[in-house]
């Protein structure tokens, strides 16, 4: 198993794709994190909240991104025909989705890294020019809840990526359920009185993981809406997966 | 060892394969023939664990492929489909391969070199041409030193030399004792490697024969060229041989080779070309598959 979670992280090390990724998520961060300090009222940014909500929006399109790593790691190999020869060295197909389950996890894990760095690089310059002097408990709060949303991102879009297999067909998605039809369910469920059920709702549930309000579900219970949405998707994937052909 | 018994598999309302049994023995290489869709690609996918069958059982060494410890290790196999990300270098995709299947990344180095891949292994996968696609994948085959080999369509794409290569390492891997099943839908490229065929057409096994049977059975027709072309169809008619003159000195003979070289030895008659109609071979084959005409349909 061990050899096979390398094989993974070797997978990922080696494409171009995943260092343009990288980058995309470090303009992100530094782009987000910017905007934030820039547009907190000057009275406003010696709130040590601030450096709380500071990582953990900039930890937002980082969740996302982990996410949709998540699916390009599963769907990859379907998309470019890796997948016979990955199964020809892990033949045992449960074995190979909890695998890219864990490849996910720390793939998002990793991305998350890469962001917080900038995150911090970015901040501490920034607050350090305007003389606000930093909340590291505060930031560490932060810190900690963003690394567990990018892991769960990572391994939830490795299991949707497994119940899925096509790659465009799990982009567009996810993508589509999160920005469009999710959003429509928040709006109808409020007009039904029905406000509580849409937190449960997969994106909103994500979304959780790295608010910076107290509004919604706890951090806690987002976790395991969370978790619950993933163990679906696993059993998608392990159902999908075991019965698939590789023709 | 490879088994295959009473396997079956349908997509759908298609049968792939239909109720097909055969057994490969180490030591050998055994060509796996039929026309395009005979089911041999399905074939080997399900004895490599990848397609489900519908029914009955594949096993390699003695157990299904899912079951082997460290299955990269113990079969080699190329697939007729390209299975490298086309982003990756060729020396990255085996090491990703070496890495999954616990091979020494010192062997990566070792296969490319084999394959002559060594220079341009680290050039990315898509850049490469048919024939480096299947010299990389035969070097991932070869990954693991593997006592079992499940090569479809081998030759694909390879030049003259790299087939003349091939066919003098399988042999030779085949002397170790491996155990070697190579696919083809032409039987006259690979009748200088195997040592058995097992033919299929329509899912459906047709014929399970050593080589030098379906030799035999094509040897009937001899070209045979001489500047006494003449004298010489009236020898082999002599000894009840059919020798039909077809131009240019040259002479269609139905008897093996050996039979007419000595008739010409012991009347000295000078012989320009002695050979085997290899295009018989073929006739054999689509005998065998019996629609002629189909021949990479």
């Amino acid at each position: 198993m061990t050899r096979l979670f390398a094989a993974e992280l070797l997978k990922l090390r080696t494409l171009r794709s995943t260092w343009g990724f990288g980058l995309v998520a470090l303009l992100f961060a530094g782009l987000v994190t910017a905007g934030h300090i820039g547009g907190t009222q000057e009275a406003d940014r010696f709130d040590p909240e601030l450096q709380f909500r500071i990582v953990l929006d900039g930890a937002f399109p980082a969740a996302v991104l982990s996410l949709l790593v998540g699916i390009i790691l599963v769907t990859n190999e379907f998309r470019h025909g890796t997948i016979a020869r990955t199964l020809l060295a892990t033949p045992r197909r449960v074995r190979f989705v909890v695998v890219k389950l864990l490849a996910g996890a720390a793939a998002g894990a990793l991305l998350m890294l890469v962001m917080l760095v900038v995150i911090a690089a970015t901040a501490t310059i920034w607050l350090g020019i305007l003389d606000v002097p930093l909340a590291l408990d505060e930031a560490a709060d932060g810190v900690w809840r963003a690394f567990v949303a990018a892991a769960l991102a990572g391994v939830l879009g490795a299991a949707i990526g497994g119940a899925v297999h096509s790659q465009v067909g799990a982009l567009v998605g996810v993508l589509v359920w999160m920005f469009v039809l999710e959003p429509i369910c928040w709006v109808v469920l409020g007009l039904l009185d029905l406000d509580g059920v849409a937190e449960y709702l997969p994106a909103a549930s994500l979304g959780g993981l790295v608010d910076s309000t107290s509004e919604g579900l706890s951090w806690f219970r987002s976790v395991g809406v969370v978790l619950g949405w993933t163990a679906v998707a696993t059993v998608l994937a392990v159902i999908r997966t075991r019965r698939r052909d590789i023709t | 060892m490879i088994e295959v018994e009473g396997l079956t598999k349908r997509f759908g309302k298609t049968v792939a394969v239909d109720d097909l049994t055969f057994s490969v023995q180490p030591g050998t290489i055994t060509g796996f023939l039929g026309p395009n869709g005979a089911g041999k690609s399905t074939t080997m996918r399900a004895i490599l664990g990848l397609v489900r069958p519908t029914d009955g059982r594949t096993s390699v060494l003695g157990m299904q492929y899912r079951d082997l410890d460290e299955p990269v290790r113990r079969v080699g196999a190329l697939l007729e489909t390209f299975d490298a990300h086309p982003g990756r270098s060729g020396r990255n995709h085996l090491r990703v391969l070496a890495m999954a299947g616990g091979i020494p990344r010192s062997r990566v180095d070792e296969v490319l070199s084999l394959v002559d891949l060594r220079e341009a292994g680290r050039r990315r996968v898509k850049g490469y041409s048919l024939g480096m696609r299947q010299r990389l994948g035969l070097a991932a085959a070869l990954l693991g030193d593997p006592e079992v080999l499940v090569l479809d369509e081998p030759a694909n794409g390879l030049d003259p030399q790299g087939i003349r290569w091939l066919r003098d390492f399988l042999r030779g891997l085949a002397a170790e004792g491996r155990t070697i099943l190579i696919s083809s839908h032409v039987l006259a490229e690979v009748a200088q490697t195997v040592d058995e065929v097992v033919i299929i057409h329509r899912g459906k096994l047709i014929r399970h024969a050593a080589m030098a049977d379906v030799e035999a059975m094509a040897a009937g027709s001899t070209t045979v060229r001489s500047p006494e072309a003449d004298r010489l169809a009236g020898l082999l008619a002599e000894a009840n041989l059919d020798a039909r003159a077809v131009g240019d000195g040259r002479l269609a003979v139905v008897a093996p080779p050996e039979r007419i070289g000595e008739i010409a030895a012991a009347n000295g008659v000078v012989l320009h070309e002695l050979s085997v109609e290899r295009a018989s071979l073929e006739e054999v084959f689509l005998e065998l598959t019996g629609e002629p005409g189909e021949r990479g349909a």
